[in-house]
């Protein structure tokens, strides 16, 4: 059954207002039907999981039509805004695979048989972004000959930069779901409960707890939740658990993940498993320095370079410069949307965040950072939904910021 | 032996309505309200054919035959004449000539799935009609 919106909710977004902007934005351009294929562009539109391959056609004016691969049709109808007749699928069938059906749709249905066709296209470091694939566009040009193909995915990247209250509400209970993760995980690991134990189980004692608090997905793609412990927290960003046991004198990261309404909260908490050394020590409050520091800068008016200059220039005042890499936040939105900032294509460095994007109130990153000691077995990761405010920035996890020696 | 009905002819459609009404109850249907149009392409003599079916509330309504424009119907499902001839002598199933793209629907996919089975129910009832092909 269709979900009904309900303005009252604390959670709603207007998502037909969403389609009219868009709509609005394709007059402007001349664009007289959108063909969407990113997952961020189903989630933005759709409010609704989408993980199958999927298309959602955008007529000039109306509802929107969803095509998703037929096992998942029914389901997505439940769930969205879109009444049935505009959830449809393609499937194995004659004049129902996707090319097929939805070529049709928009000649047939939309009525609307040459002019200009807005669809998706980019590169990515994220695998899931999806994109239009060379094969998807050379047979729907094939398909629908009398159309000019234009790349338009930045009329989603706009509109979806500045978040709206529900929005920003959905965050807020994502992150404060994460933090139910990080309170079970550090409940288990105290007292000697992390003897015995592998990165994999402390991954599982807190994707247990966040359910039960209401996520409904540990949603990062690189590994659900990840962790590091030992060597491993000097490895980089990305760390999948493995069953490596945690052991005393050794870092620990656990970076968790929970999914609520399409909102990901996201936040990465470090141990050092006692004893601790005075040089794990060191590291620990360097980190933990430097996070604050990129922090109390957040703002609107700022941008990412000068983020970045500003804490390598502060790591390099504590000595730990070489430790730090020179980032600290990713893009982040409803289910789909995680990587670059900003929505603008910078010419020169296309598809990565753009240095000068000048933050405004309301949109959201993950504050992100990660230092790495390799040659020492020693790193540690902050990952943080937060809010830009005109003076700073609301931190959506309220887990305490630390790096405490837990035995 | 029993009169043979050329197919998709006007006795053949007359038999196809009261063996449709006759051994299908709504409650078989599904007490489904849907129509579909099949267009029979390349049929003996090079002509173009359809046969629409219509249900109200799961019962039939209305079965036509004819060429040119079929009546507007919720679902086409479009072949040659002989794919469809073969599905009604049962040397074909429905679905195979759909998933091979012997036949080509078009219409709304999540809601025709729903109705695999009541047609499946309908071709069975066709079947059964002594027919001339």
């Amino acid at each position: 059954m269709t979900r009904i919106l309900d303005p009252k909710d604390k959670y709603y977004i207007d998502n037909p207002g969403r389609v009219k902007a868009i709509q609005k934005e394709m007059h402007k351009r001349g664009i007289d039907v959108y063909l969407g294929s990113r997952i961020r562009t189903m989630s933005f539109v759709m409010d609704t999981f989408c993980p199958w391959r999927s298309y959602l056609i955008i007529p000039p004016e109306g509802q929107p039509t969803y095509f998703t691969f037929v096992v998942d049709s029914m389901r997505v109808g439940d769930e969205t805004w879109l009444d049935s007749d505009h959830v449809r699928a393609y499937g194995p069938m004659g004049g129902m695979d996707q090319v097929s059906a939805i070529t049709d749709y928009i000649k047939e249905e939309v009525g609307i048989t040459k002019g200009r066709i807005g669809y998706e296209d980019g590169i990515s470091t994220y695998t899931a972004e999806g994109n239009l694939t060379h094969w998807e566009y050379t047979h729907f040009k094939d398909a629908l000959p009398g159309f000019e193909w234009v790349n338009s995915h930045d009329i989603i990247d706009v509109l979806s930069l500045i978040k709206d209250k529900g929005t920003i509400e959905r965050f807020r209970t994502a992150s404060l779901i994460v933090d139910e993760g990080h309170k079970a995980a550090r409940a288990a690991l105290e007292h000697g409960g992390y003897k015995g134990m592998t990165e994999t189980v402390i991954a599982g004692i807190a994707a247990l707890a966040m359910r039960r608090a209401g996520s409904v997905s540990e949603w990062n793609f690189a590994g659900l939740n990840e962790i590091s412990s030992g060597f491993r927290t000097g490895l980089g960003a990305c760390t999948p658990p493995t069953t490596k046991e945690i052991k005393a004198g050794e870092p620990l990261m656990l970076d968790f993940h929970a999914m609520f309404k399409l909102a990901l909260g996201d936040h990465s908490h470090n141990y050092l498993i006692g004893p601790a050394t005075k040089r794990q020590r060191w590291h620990a409050d360097n980190f933990v320095a430097i996070v604050q520091k990129v922090i109390d800068n957040y703002r609107a008016g700022t941008t990412p370079g000068t983020l970045a200059a500003m804490m390598m220039d502060f790591a390099e005042s504590r000595g730990c410069g070489d430790f730090i890499q020179p980032a600290c936040e990713h893009g982040i939105g409803l289910f789909g949307d995680e990587w670059r900032i900003g929505a603008i294509v910078n010419p020169d460095l296309p598809y990565w965040t753009d240095q000068d994007h000048v933050y405004q109130e309301n949109e959201m990153v993950v504050c992100a950072m990660q230092y790495a000691a390799p040659e020492e077995n020693i790193g540690f990761r902050y990952e943080n939904d937060i809010v830009i405010i005109k003076g700073g920035c609301e931190i959506l996890s309220k887990y305490p910021l630390g790096i405490e020696e837990i035995s | 032996m029993s009169e043979l009905h050329a197919y998709l002819g006007p006795s053949w459609r007359d038999e196809a309505i009261k063996r449709l009404q006759t051994e299908l109850t709504p409650e078989k249907m599904n007490k489904v309200t849907t129509s579909m149009s099949n267009i029979y392409k390349n049929c003996p003599g090079g002509t173009e054919m359809f046969l629409f079916v219509e249900c109200k509330d799961g019962k039939v309504t209305r079965v036509e035959t004819g060429t040119g424009e079929p009546p507007k119907a919720e679902f086409l499902i479009i072949g040659n004449y002989e794919t469809f001839a073969r599905i009604s002598r049962a040397e074909l199933g429905a679905q195979k000539a759909l998933m091979t793209g012997k036949l080509k629907l078009k219409g709304n996919l999540a809601k025709a799935l729903k109705l695999a089975a009541v047609s499946d129910r309908m071709n069975k009832v066709l079947a059964q009609i002594p027919t001339q092909y």
